[in-house]
């Protein structure tokens, strides 16, 4: 990014924050594309829209995140907005068609995948934890450039809309539903993971992945691990992790964990015996999970987002001057 | 042989190079011509040749710090090496002179658009052998201030050194803190390493030219002769004047 294109860029992000309000979303100017989505009612009033398990290009157009629709008597619950403003209005012409309308959007974390079609809800409170509006603000420049030259005109009309209110967590009725909203962290540093009180069903966000392999640029280990123990402390009747498919076992469950504790280890490894982090990378993923979704980029994108952690502690300090 | 470690991660083989050996660019690129005259002296006896193995990633992950690693100990004896990166507005990355190292080096650069980053190496014979990769990249790598000077305490920790020594595969790597500033931020003057070299009882053993597209707070690795066994000393400078020095045993 060039100094001039990243003010060109500011430029026009302050003209979409003020038109956001008037919902002026150009659709005209993004007719010719369509996602096409599938939802499935996967339990009762409980709506999927499922994303690619894939990485971000531009053959899924940015859909690779999971999609949640609650219904309510005042509209949907809707979890998560995908990457554009064209997925936004997509998912918004389903539940104004479907479920009568939005009551209410939650961001499950800051990560652009699952925030970047908001501006297609802002007439409804856009919820998210503290931290994870911040987040949201502060990178959404960086995210937007990135996200455009990664998905080129998927992302016509496109501009970060974060989320503006913290959310209470904690057991509650939002819209007439009970959730049961969990602060957690670890894949970032604000992951919200919610419990449907009628049906049971855990809406994880990206602290679960199932056959996809999970994302790491905002990862501490520990954290996440003891999340996934409040996970797993839960009974649900089904899970829909961030990304992959709903089910009924345990499956993202152990998958992330084991995918977690494999690749901390690999990477260690690979500092403790003085390797490069190009030839960590060159080595490829942990052979149990190179069959994952979006393998071998996303954990090449792992090892220079992480190598730090494991440097620092592999190399000793022999001058400070 | 090849002297990189990637088999010791479980699934991890040999690593080779992929482009087309040869007389020609496999890259086509307009601006190597004009920098394998300035940098390499247009050398007639010239090769991309599939013994430099450069490893790296297909893209840019983080444009401020993109991993390398280059082995041309299949080359037989090297004079030095010269690292370029073709779209870059400050081309020139480093030039290597092993010495009594073998010629492997692990280094990081600054990236600003998707470009081949090359490793020319010169053989003792004086004929050039090329490996290369390509990094696609969407830029802001050499042309953002470095993170250091986001913050005000920035000089805290400046020239910190950490390092370790690997005696049974004779790895040594090296990390300092450093802004690598490239002049072209602005409002931020030049500063950046200039000059590397690793020393022993015995004299050098290496030295490594820097310039300003090398990562901000560099980690090198390199790899050391069998013949050394005492503790080596590390020391540089940078275009301001500091000077670094650490010293790191087995």
């Amino acid at each position: 990014m060039t100094p001039d294109s990243n003010i060109r860029r500011r430029a026009l992000l302050k003209v979409g924050i003020a038109g956001t309000a008037s919902l002026a979303l150009p659709l005209a100017a993004v007719a010719a594309r369509s996602y096409g989505f599938e939802a499935a009612e996967v339990a009762d009033g409980v709506w999927l829209i499922a994303g690619a398990q894939d990485s971000l290009n531009r053959d899924n157009g940015g859909a690779i995140a999971n999609t949640v629709l609650l219904r309510t008597g005042q509209g949907a619950i809707v979890i998560d907005t995908g990457s554009t403003a064209l997925m936004g209005a997509e998912i918004r012409a389903f539940a104004d068609q479907r479920l009568g309308g939005v009551a209410a959007t939650l961001n499950t974390h800051h990560h652009p995948d699952h925030w970047f079609g908001n501006a297609a809800f802002a007439d409804a409170p856009i919820l998210s934890l503290g931290p994870t509006a911040q987040a949201a603000a502060l990178n959404g420049q960086g995210y937007s450039d990135a996200l455009y030259s990664i998905l080129g005109p998927w992302m016509s009309g496109t501009t970060p809309v974060p989320p503006q209110s913290p959310v209470q967590p904690g057991a509650q009725s939002l819209a007439g539903r009970a959730l049961t909203l969990m602060p957690l962290a670890g894949h970032t540093e604000a992951d919200l993971a919610i419990l449907d009180a009628d049906t049971g069903t855990l809406i994880a966000g990206d602290l679960l992945f199932l056959d996809r392999a999970p994302t790491l640029p905002d990862a501490d280990m520990a954290t996440w691990r003891a999340s996934l123990d409040s996970l797993g402390a839960l009974q649900p009747s089904g899970t829909i992790p961030g990304h992959g498919p709903f089910h009924r076992s345990s499956a993202a469950l152990a998958q992330t964990r084991a995918y977690l504790e494999a690749t901390d280890a690999r990477l260690m490894r690979a500092a403790e015996l003085g390797l490069t982090p190009a030839e960590a990378m060159a080595a490829g993923p942990v052979p149990d999970f190179a069959g994952l979704g979006a393998m071998p980029e996303e954990y090449h994108r792992s090892v220079v987002q992480r190598w730090a952690d494991y440097e620092q502690r592999a190399l000793t300090t022999i001058s400070d001057a | 042989m090849s002297a990189l470690l990637t088999q010791l991660l479980p699934g991890g083989g040999p690593v080779r190079q992929d482009a087309a050996p040869g007389k020609a660019d496999p890259w086509d690129s307009g601006m190597w011509p004009l920098h394998r005259a300035d940098w390499l002296g247009d050398p007639a006896d010239w090769r991309n040749d599939a013994a430099v193995v450069v490893l790296g990633p297909e893209a840019a992950e983080d444009a401020m710090h993109v991993p390398f690693t280059l082995d041309a100990t299949g080359v037989g004896a090297v004079e030095r090496i010269v690292v370029t990166i073709d779209y870059s507005p400050i081309p020139q990355v480093l030039t290597f002179w092993p010495g009594r190292a073998r010629p492997l080096l692990g280094f990081g650069v600054k990236y600003e658009s998707g470009s081949p980053l090359r490793a020319s190496v010169q053989r003792a014979g004086g004929g050039w052998r090329m490996g290369a990769r390509y990094v696609s990249a969407m830029g802001g790598g050499c042309t953002a201030p470095a993170a250091a000077h986001g913050q005000p305490d920035w000089q805290e920790g400046f020239g910190e050194m950490r390092a370790r020594l690997w005696p049974d595969t004779g790895r040594l790597r090296v990390w300092l803190r450093h802004p690598q500033d490239t002049g072209l931020a602005p409002g931020i003057a030049a500063h950046h390493l200039t000059e590397m070299v690793l020393e022993d009882d015995a004299g050098q053993i290496a030295r490594l030219e820097l310039h300003a597209p090398v990562e901000e707070n560099p980690a090198l690795t390199f790899l050391l002769p069998e013949d050394v066994s005492g503790p080596v000393t590390i020391r540089a400078r940078d275009t301001m004047g500091y000077r670094f020095v650490g010293e790191v045993a087995a």
